[in-house]
């Protein structure tokens, strides 16, 4: 912040925003609660806090508002935790209002948990953002299509049937990541082994190798797409899990006579027993693999696409990361021969000086 | 059956939504206000440097009552201001506080120019000569090392391996015997392929770590830490002290990959330090070698390195006058906690204090055209040129010069 009056004006500003989309989300919320009443029944409410926030960081965040990138970085942080928060409270307040009826029943309560509110709390937790695993397919499909065209329109057809694979993929994602990575797999050896050696693959050369590269790029992209869909689905399904027994808990609670009393229990109760959960899939030897193998997935991935951008970039007078890892070790090399023969310089130096 | 709610009290949810909101709002002239986080304040002076290395002096604070120097040796991971976040959280200025003669490593932010830098040139390079320069600047043979995490291995494997130079070891949670399933870190490590990591990054980003160290608890680290911090956005001090501390966290130096393949597959995937089998160079590291003093501290809730592969070292060094210290806490509560402040800090300080018996340099008996890959060699000190000749030493790989040191020895001041 520079100045008093900066930062007075983003503050006027900020109330003025936050007036108006307080009184939009008011009108909204009221329609919401004019209609069924039942949690879920209009997307719009559920906005109201991120309505409520994003216009604070936007206005504190843009420059005139904070200075400093871990201030800007921690405040991120705390909008996006607090969404997530209220994300929570729209899960909790229902519940509440039950509890306070004397009307709540765990099994009942399990069955109207919408599932896909719950998913954007396990997002902000583990960060899965739905919106970028899309642009990256749609982005994937694109560069695809582009390494098509540029290989004179022999991969083409492959090409086009990845395309549409890689579109259709999440149709695939309820429980069978594996078949997906398997349609891709028998794809690629299908081709490799019939079509790409025998017709109109070039003989030779760099065409050839970005021909092959492109097609084991999009064989990683897809095995790692798959894996990501395992790790995801093992995620969500070990968080819908850990909701299960935070209601079992408060049913536990009611019957006990010590019924959870406000939201900050809840929350408390609800990361608590999410870390409990959570903490014992990761032990297991199982998650640990299936971490590996998508890590080691989207390393296969990264590093075929920086060799497919090595071969395009090859006959542009740039140095390239090859090379430079090359000249890396160069210099690498001649520092510590340096430095070893400056040790025995002055190791000569101290004996003469000794003697 | 019915439903068990049909409708419920908006008020509820816009009142209480509403006060967090405006508990934000209170705290935005604290948050707007604040245009830089201190860190690491203590004055020091720069005295060598080396790529990226840095290695730091700090200042006396009063009268520095101990003779050995002491070398801080913190992790490749994050950054060693950790241990002098703020005057009144300072391991560092609470040693100084002490008497103690404070040296720091800073290892720098690698760049991919440094992507070929192995485990053997952290240890017998970089470290090995930071040694040395202290050694000669304070003008004794040997010093004191203490360090933390992984700088404690670090520590630990320089000692094996150099222990003519070592006067002291301490270390401060660090992992020793990685076979231990009890920290998620060492069971998930096991299942990473380090090669292609490397392979791919060539310098792992630091968000890379830190997003598996977040993943250790993950609701508490995402989601409640930031929620309860809204309470306290309106305490500026608090506010900083928060803010300190997420800066630390997120400031994550990359790790060379060659150094992290090494350190994974050879220490967390084959625990070969504590079978003997870790090979640095031409040197095999045996930690029977350890035979100067050690000062072993745990934190007995720590959940990144866990007791039971701090504990072990202390049977496996060859020295009879070991130490175990258990901390009451965690990993990050023994360098920031109140009770690292008040107990473990004056503790490590006295227990270097009765330890604190300086070996004076000695001089050397000229080596007769020492090998060029075989020696290591010491710079005289630039204060003193004529009082004191330089020591030539040899590996300990080589049993010439490892019987020839006695020798030498035998010229003390």
């Amino acid at each position: 912040m520079n100045t008093t009056t900066d930062y007075l004006e983003t503050w006027f500003k900020t109330q003025e925003t936050i007036t108006k989309s307080w009184l939009d989300s008011s009108k909204k919320m009221q329609e919401a609660f004019t209609g069924s009443g039942k949690v879920g029944a209009d997307t719009d409410i559920f906005n109201l806090y991120s309505s409520w926030t994003k216009p604070i960081f936007d206005s504190l965040g843009k420059g005139k508002g904070i200075s400093e990138d871990t201030v800007k970085e921690t405040m991120s942080k705390v909008f996006g935790s607090t969404n997530a928060y209220a994300r929570l409270y729209e899960i909790w307040l229902p519940l509440f209002k039950a509890i306070q009826d004397k009307s709540f029943n765990p099994d009942t309560w399990k069955d109207t948990l919408d599932p896909a509110k719950y998913q954007e709390v396990m997002n902000k937790v583990w960060g899965f953002n739905p919106e970028a695993l899309e642009e990256f397919n749609k982005q994937a499909s694109r560069l695809a299509e582009m390494f098509g065209k540029n290989a004179e329109q022999f991969a083409n057809p492959w090409s086009e049937a990845i395309t549409k694979n890689i579109a259709a993929a999440p149709q695939f994602f309820e429980g069978h990541p594996e078949s997906i990575m398997n349609s891709f797999h028998n794809l690629f050896r299908a081709f490799d082994s019939t079509v790409g050696t025998a017709f109109h693959v070039p003989q030779m050369g760099k065409d050839r190798e970005k021909v092959e590269l492109v097609l084991r790029w999009l064989d990683d992209l897809a095995v790692y797409t798959a894996k990501n869909t395992e790790y995801q689905h093992v995620m969500y399904a070990t968080g819908q899990a850990a909701m299960e027994k935070v209601i079992e808990a408060v049913a536990q609670k009611i019957k006990e006579g010590t019924e959870v009393k406000d939201f900050s229990e809840f929350f408390n109760l609800w990361i608590d027993l999410n870390e409990k959960t959570f903490y014992a899939l990761f032990q297991t030897d199982e998650f640990s693999k299936l971490q590996g193998q998508v890590l080691d997935a989207s390393l296969n991935v990264r590093q075929h696409f920086f060799k497919l951008m090595e071969l395009y970039l090859y006959d542009f007078p740039v140095a390239l990361r090859s090379e430079m890892d090359d000249l890396y070790k160069t210099v690498y090399e001649l520092k510590k021969k340096v430095k070893s023969l400056e040790k025995q310089l002055k190791n000569k130096v101290g004996q003469e000086v000794g003697a | 059956m019915t439903p068990p709610f049909t409708t419920f009290e908006a008020r509820n949810l816009v009142k209480d939504l509403g006060e967090l909101g405006m508990k934000v709002m209170r705290g935005a002239e604290n948050v707007t206000s604040v245009d830089d986080i201190d860190v690491g304040t203590a004055p020091r002076d720069l005295i060598y440097q080396e790529d990226k290395l840095s290695l730091y002096h700090y200042k006396a604070q009063g009268k520095t009552t101990s003779k050995v120097p002491v070398l801080i040796v913190y992790a490749l991971v994050n950054r060693p201001y950790m241990l002098d976040l703020q005057p009144d959280r300072s391991i560092i200025r609470n040693l100084l506080g002490h008497g103690v003669d404070v040296y720091l490593v800073d290892w720098g932010y690698p760049t991919k120019e440094d992507m070929y830098i192995t485990l053997d040139d952290y240890i017998s390079g970089y470290l090995n000569n930071c040694v040395d320069v202290i050694r000669e600047r304070a003008n004794v043979d040997k010093i004191n090392i203490m360090g933390i995490c992984q700088g404690g291995t670090f520590s630990t494997i320089y000692s094996a391996l150099y222990p003519q130079k070592i006067n002291n070891l301490v270390t401060l949670v660090t992992p020793i015997d990685f076979s231990t399933k009890d920290g998620l870190l060492f069971s998930w490590a096991k299942n990473l392929n380090v090669d292609n990591l490397a392979k791919t990054y060539r310098v792992i980003p630091g968000d890379f770590l830190n997003s598996g160290f977040l993943m250790l608890m993950p609701f508490t680290l995402n989601i409640r830490k930031y929620v309860d911090i809204i309470d306290t956005l309106e305490d500026k001090d608090k506010l900083l002290n928060f803010l300190r501390m997420e800066k630390w966290i997120f400031d994550s130096p990359g790790q060379v990959g060659e150094c992290l393949r090494q350190f994974i597959k050879d220490c967390y995937q084959e625990n070969k330090l504590v079978k003997g089998k870790l090979q640095l160079g031409d040197k095999t590291v045996n930690l029977k070698n350890i035979t100067m003093p050690l000062l072993n501290i745990y934190a007995n809730a720590d959940h990144l390195v866990p007791p039971a592969s701090t504990k072990p070292l202390n049977d496996y060094v060859g020295t009879k006058d070991k130490t175990l210290y258990e901390f009451k806490g965690g990993h990050i509560g023994v360098f920031v906690g109140s009770k690292s402040q008040k107990e473990l800090a004056p503790a490590i300080a006295t227990w270097l204090q009765e330890r604190d018996t300086p070996t004076p340099r000695v001089k050397a008996k000229p080596a007769a055209a020492p090998k060029a890959t075989a020696t290591v060699v010491e710079k005289k000190p630039a204060a003193a040129p004529k009082a004191k000749a330089a020591v030539a030493e040899k590996k300990p790989a080589a049993a010439t010069a490892a019987k020839a040191k006695p020798k030498a020895a035998a010229k003390k001041k």
